[in-house]
């Protein structure tokens, strides 16, 4: 009964995504400099600005952050090459269509909405970012660290006049402000090391760089959480910087990047988003944070750091991430609205981010919510890893979904729930639960296909 | 040609926007004078960047 209204709605879904159902074409291959270009491009957005900051707020030290960010940053690299870029290049293929032939339409569907609503939480974080640097011109007060509702209607009227202005240039105009974006990230990248370079001299650090070590080691990165933070080692750093963009590389998002990549081993090129935007814009964060006493709040210290250039770098730092982000959650919206104009898709997603942002848990917990927004797609990253590899070497039949015409694979969405479900349960910290996540989805999901193929037989 | 000098102003404002911090780091700039060059320099980025691109964007 159910199956026929869905079939429907899975027909007009996939007809959103019509324009890149298709496998890319050898023609329309890209070189690696542009792989470069995009990573580069892509990887310094407004919560680089609060992500650093939080590492000074969390004590890590000097030694662990720079050893955890390098070595972190290694293994997303890593992940982009062996696991998305391989998949990519064999299948030519985005995940919304891969997915399609392994979870099935409903199973996709589902995704879909998951990945909406996620979307929406991460561009009201970047909202919240922006209202900071706005809100130094109304003297509006930045909530504090344990925050989960708005403190004060200033706050909420903030946030929600930027939130309307982001979805209305969204609406308008989604195209230009992606290319304004691509002009904005080197510009970006410029204004934090610039503001980290004019705070050194007010850290004490000497014209000869003499004592850049010491100072970095007993006023920036001193070891010691600000009140009410929780400590931070090597390892929490590791796992940070490699789970960051786990929705991208494990769960295999980017695929719809690296199928116009010639080879797998263009996901190298990752690392040119990732060194410069996941550490050297980390780095100059936490500088800036410290020298402004270590009180959270981007706007003021990029003025503080860069004056009203600063001020310009929070604003549309915030206002070109969250763009995209507006366009992704709609588009992943419209699944439910198949129907609607882009433009009114696009609205309702800026009305839930608009509304989210007014929460300023997501961006006072933003280490927090990354982790919880890889870990809630990884395993559906590793369903796909295992049909795609481990199907094979197990000779169970792929794709038996698509080939059966039916809507949902049970299988995977079981091992999606079941995974989150372990995952909730495991005596880890948030930041480590994934990695034990994808081999019990993995290795759950191998053995769930096995057992019906033995059924079957 | 357009293309090249758009290139170039791009690139040198860019530069301009890295020096004012190193040189206020080194007590050459005040902070004043740091920020105001900065401000200018990202201007310029803007301009001459926005146009680099719509010139890498014209037909041969």
């Amino acid at each position: 009964m159910a199956k026929k209204p869905f079939a429907s709605v899975a027909a007009r879904m996939d007809k959103l995504y019509e324009f890149d159902r298709e496998p890319v074409s050898p023609d329309k291959l890209q070189s690696g400099a542009r792989f470069a270009g995009l990573f580069a491009g892509e990887h310094v957005a407004a919560t680089e600005f609060v992500i650093g900051a939080f590492f000074v707020l969390h004590g890590v030290t000097a030694n662990d952050l720079l050893l955890g960010l390098a070595a972190g940053n290694l293994l997303a690299v890593l992940s982009w090459t062996f696991v998305c870029a391989p998949i990519a290049v064999r299948t030519r293929l985005t995940l919304y269509w891969y997915l399609r032939r392994i979870a099935g339409p409903g199973g996709t569907w589902i995704y879909n909405i998951a990945n909406a609503v996620l979307y929406c939480i991460l561009a009201g974080a970047m909202i919240s970012v922006s209202a900071t640097a706005v809100g130094l011109g109304f003297g509006l007060k930045v909530p504090s660290l344990d925050a989960v509702l708005p403190a004060s209607a200033g706050w909420v009227i903030l946030v929600s006049f930027i939130g309307a202005l982001f979805t209305a240039m969204a609406i308008l105009g989604f195209e230009k402000l992606s290319r304004f974006a691509q002009v904005c990230s080197p510009w970006i990248l410029l204004i934090f090391v610039a503001g980290a370079i004019a705070m050194l001299s007010r850290l004490g650090v000497e014209k000869n760089l003499a004592n850049i070590w010491e100072v970095a080691t007993t006023r920036v990165w001193n070891g010691l959480p600000a009140p009410g933070q929780e400590k931070f080692g090597l390892w929490h750093v590791l796992f940070f910087a490699w789970f960051c963009n786990l929705a991208m590389h494990i769960s295999l998002s980017d695929m719809a990047i690296f199928r116009y990549a010639r080879k797998w081993t263009y996901g190298l090129y990752s690392a040119f988003g990732m060194y410069p935007g996941h550490m050297l814009a980390w780095l100059c964060s936490g500088i800036m944070v410290a020298a402004v006493g270590r009180e959270m709040n981007p706007g003021l210290m990029a003025f503080e750091a860069a004056g009203l250039a600063g001020v310009a770098g929070v604003l549309f730092a915030g206002w070109t991430t969250a763009n995209p982000t507006l366009y992704r959650a709609g588009l992943a919206l419209q699944t439910l609205t198949p129907n609607w104009p882009r433009w009114k898709v696009t609205l309702t997603a800026g009305v839930i981010t608009t509304v989210l942002s007014c929460f300023p848990v997501f961006f006072v917990r933003l280490l927090d919510y990354v982790a919880i927004y890889g870990l809630v797609l990884m395993p559906m990253g590793a369903v796909v890893f295992a049909e795609h590899w481990l199907f094979p070497v197990f000779r169970i039949e792929q794709y038996r979904t698509e080939k059966e015409g039916r809507v949902f694979n049970w299988r995977a969405l079981g091992v999606w729930a079941g995974t989150l479900g372990i995952c909730a349960l495991l005596p880890l910290h948030l930041y480590f639960r994934w990695l034990p996540g994808y081999f019990i989805a993995l290795i759950s999901y191998v053995a769930l296909s096995a057992a019906r193929r033995k059924r079957h037989a | 040609m357009r293309k090249t000098w758009l290139g170039t102003a791009a690139i040198l404002s860019l530069a301009a926007g890295l020096a004012a911090p190193i040189l206020y780091f080194l007590g050459v700039f005040s902070e004043p004078r740091f920020k105001l060059v900065l401000l200018v320099a990202s201007a310029g980025w803007f301009v001459f960047a926005t146009l680099w691109s719509g010139a890498r964007k014209e037909p041969r």
